[in-house]
């Protein structure tokens, strides 16, 4: 099932003061075309700039439905725990570490600054319970429309 | 990353040349350099270890200067001088990193007029025009030329003693450098024939040296979170910078960066000033040296006999104290508070969860600074496992080993820092304010985007105008570019949408994107606009001028109002 940020990285938003362009279509950034110019050092044709939002390839985004998943860490991990896990992930997917253009650790790092913080965390924490079950009524519907309410700058930002 | 299969190298010059030719079987391992505005270091990992190359006088700290007394200017790597006194005479060109990438409005340039050699100025927001004195005649050059002369002697000085070439760096730069500046930088380094991987402000490259040095000692506990949080304070000839880092397990991870062009060279000019008997022997290059003299005495005694014959009859002979050097640089040492002050407000951390306060570079040894940043993180003890001096090229040269990709078996690169943008970047709307977009503080690598709106009904084209700083009007900031979206559809004002992008990769690599959308359509109606930054040359004044002259405000745009 698609999570949460996959889900809020495939829809096109509307709150303010902005959000992104409009975000293709998972489908679309199945395909791998979608990558968009990282090297700083190339430049494309302008064509592909149209895609210049999250391509949701095989990213650690895509199998996360929470933010503790997404930092794999339990619900009732500790502030300790959050951190340990960051720094470790950061290790791995950190584009100074790895061969990552960089997007992977922007979702790992908004997850962190979600959780590190103790009333982020509980406002996320109050949400989850109300998302879960919205989005199991997204999958068999339009997924991920309703979630305005829900939403914040931080998870929402998902390019 | 695997190449992508038509890459086209930029034709903008700051990019250096041939970046992307550089995939040797081999990693060559990028050496670190401080270069400070009074002193220069170079260092390598040498597969076990930091090590900090010496010159042939067996230097590690390298007087940052290049003379022009001959056919072949020379730096301070390989020349030497008789007499300090030579460096004075107006034939020595130094202090370039206070002048590289400033134009001629700029205070801290028209505080280098009073330096030997000639710092002219028009006050128009153009490149000052720096000579050095050769035979009695003016010999023009450039900050970026003087520092390329000087790393190219420094580049020399690592091929033979580390017996191969040196092409990839890691440099530090201060917090407070533009955009634009740092374009300066990597242009230097491109005419010496070194590669930039790296431009890290100094106080993370000090961060890093304290994330090892913490994995070190703290192997068993490694990964279990404890993290430690530190203050950094950095302050050398030229520059002032602090950082907040949080480190556990060998990964840095910056909180906040504060900076600004406040160093050593303008506690030098006020005590000068001090001093001098009369304004016309401010400039005098034997003042400078006894000034320069007493200050280092001043961090250890409590008052000091200075004694100056200017040649020509004019002698100045008078006792210093300490309170009174104190007083006569007051706003230097407020400044110094501020920054601390703003950069762990910034962090948003509490001084009571401080467990280390690190002081590196020149000035920290005044008692006067210490003491202020003792004061404000309420820490009687400083962090004492690094020397002041080679702190910052410590760190580089760990980042040049790290970027490299070259592993330690023992673990001694396992480290990674992550970066937080100093200055934040935005875009002139809303008349001539400045609007952020990715502001300051930042994590890197970091997207952003904003939506603006037209000013005008049937407004077709729009103006990006890219800026750098934390100024409200956009004239406080620093203009890195601009650039111009057409095609808007015709609408009433108000009704466009115009979203503005901004990405930083983790090599600090800025591009601007710019869309146009019309309410209800899924995708932009016009090609995005593609700019990497900064695309302003030299004369930023001008342009932010003649943009405003040609267009007044009939290409503006003001943030987007969502009903």
């Amino acid at each position: 099932m698609s999570g949460i940020l996959v889900n809020c990285a495939g829809n096109s938003l509307r709150f303010s003061p902005g959000t992104s362009l409009p975000q293709p279509k998972s489908t679309r950034s199945h395909n791998g075309t979608a990558r968009f110019p990282t090297g700083a050092n190339s430049f494309r044709a302008s064509a592909q700039t149209l895609n210049a939002e999250p391509a949701v390839t095989e990213s650690v985004r895509r199998r996360a439905s929470s933010l503790y998943e997404l930092l794999k860490v339990n619900e009732t991990a500790s502030l300790p725990e959050i951190k340990t896990a960051y720094r470790s992930l950061a290790k791995v997917y950190h584009p100074d570490a790895s061969e990552s253009d960089g997007r992977d650790f922007m979702e790992i790092h908004k997850a962190y600054a979600t959780l590190a913080d103790p009333t982020k965390r509980a406002i996320y924490d109050s949400t989850l319970g109300a998302r879960r079950r919205r989005v199991q009524v997204g999958a068999m519907g339009r997924a991920g429309r309703a979630y305005s309410t829900t939403r914040r700058w931080e998870t929402d930002q998902c390019w | 990353m695997a190449e992508p299969a038509y890459t086209v190298a930029s034709d903008s010059e700051n990019t250096g040349e041939e970046k992307s030719s550089s995939s040797p079987s081999l990693p060559e391992i990028a050496v670190g350099i401080d270069i400070g505005t009074s002193q220069c270091s170079i260092a390598v990992w040498n597969g076990s270890q930091v090590h900090i190359l010496r010159n042939t006088r067996n230097q590690k700290l390298i007087k940052s200067f290049v003379t022009f007394k001959d056919e072949v200017p020379a730096g301070g790597v390989s020349n030497q001088l008789a007499h300090e006194q030579e460096m004075l005479t107006g034939a020595a060109v130094f202090n370039m990193k206070r002048l590289i990438g400033r134009v001629d409005t700029d205070p801290v340039v028209h505080a280098s007029k009073s330096l030997p050699f000639l710092v002219q100025t028009l006050d128009i927001g153009v490149r000052p025009f720096i000579a050095a004195l050769v035979n009695n005649a003016w010999r023009s050059t450039t900050p970026e030329e003087v520092l390329a002369i000087f790393l190219v002697e420094l580049r020399l000085m690592a091929e033979a003693q580390l017996k191969r070439a040196v092409r990839n760096v890691v440099l530090t730069v201060p917090v407070s450098f533009s955009r634009f500046q740092l374009t300066r930088i990597e242009r230097a380094c491109a005419m010496a024939g070194l590669h930039v991987l790296r431009l890290m402000p100094e106080p993370t490259a000090v961060a890093l040296l304290y994330a090892q040095q913490q994995q070190m000692t703290s192997h068993d506990n490694m990964g279990s979170g404890s993290e430690r949080v530190a203050v950094i304070f950095n302050m050398g000839a030229g520059y002032c910078d602090v950082a907040v880092t949080a480190t556990a397990g060998g990964v840095s991870q910056i909180k906040a960066l504060a900076g600004s062009a406040v160093g050593g060279e303008d506690i030098l000019q006020n005590t000068m000033r001090h001093i001098a008997p009369r304004p016309d022997k401010e400039g005098s290059g034997s003042l400078r040296v006894a000034t320069q003299d007493a200050i280092h005495r001043l961090s250890k005694q409590d008052s000091v006999q200075i004694e100056v014959d200017f040649g020509d009859g004019d002698a100045v002979s008078k006792v210093l104290d300490r309170s009174e050097f104190e007083e006569v640089n007051k706003n230097v040492f407020e400044e110094c508070e501020r920054l601390v002050v703003q950069c762990l407000r910034d962090a948003k951390v509490d001084v009571d969860d401080l467990d280390d306060v690190i002081m590196v570079g020149g000035c920290s040894y005044i008692p006067k600074v210490r003491a202020i940043v003792s004061n404000v993180c309420k820490k009687e003890e400083i962090y004492k496992e690094v020397n002041p001096l080679e702190a910052a090229v410590r760190g580089a040269a760990l980042e040049g080993a790290v970027t490299s990709g070259i592993h330690d078996p023992f673990g001694s690169l396992d480290l990674l820092t992550i970066q937080a943008t100093a200055l934040a970047v935005g875009v002139r709307a809303n008349g001539n304010k400045f609007v952020p977009v990715i502001p300051r503080n930042t994590m890197v690598p970091a997207r952003r985007d904003l939506f603006f709106t037209t000013v005008h009904d049937d407004q077709k084209e729009a103006l990006i105008v890219v800026y750098e700083g934390e100024g409200e009007g956009v004239g406080e900031n620093h203009l890195l570019g601009y650039f111009k979206i057409v095609g808007i559809p015709a609408a009433a004002k108000g009704v466009p949408e115009i979203n503005v992008c901004m990405d930083i990769d983790a090599s600090n690599a800025l591009r601007v994107f710019a869309a146009v959308l019309m309410p209800g359509s899924k995708s932009p109606v016009v090609p995005v606009v593609e700019v990497r930054m900064p695309t302003v040359d030299d004369g930023h004044g001008w342009c932010a001028q003649a943009l405003s002259a040609k267009f007044g405000s009939a290409l503006d745009l003001v943030t987007l109002q969502r009903k």
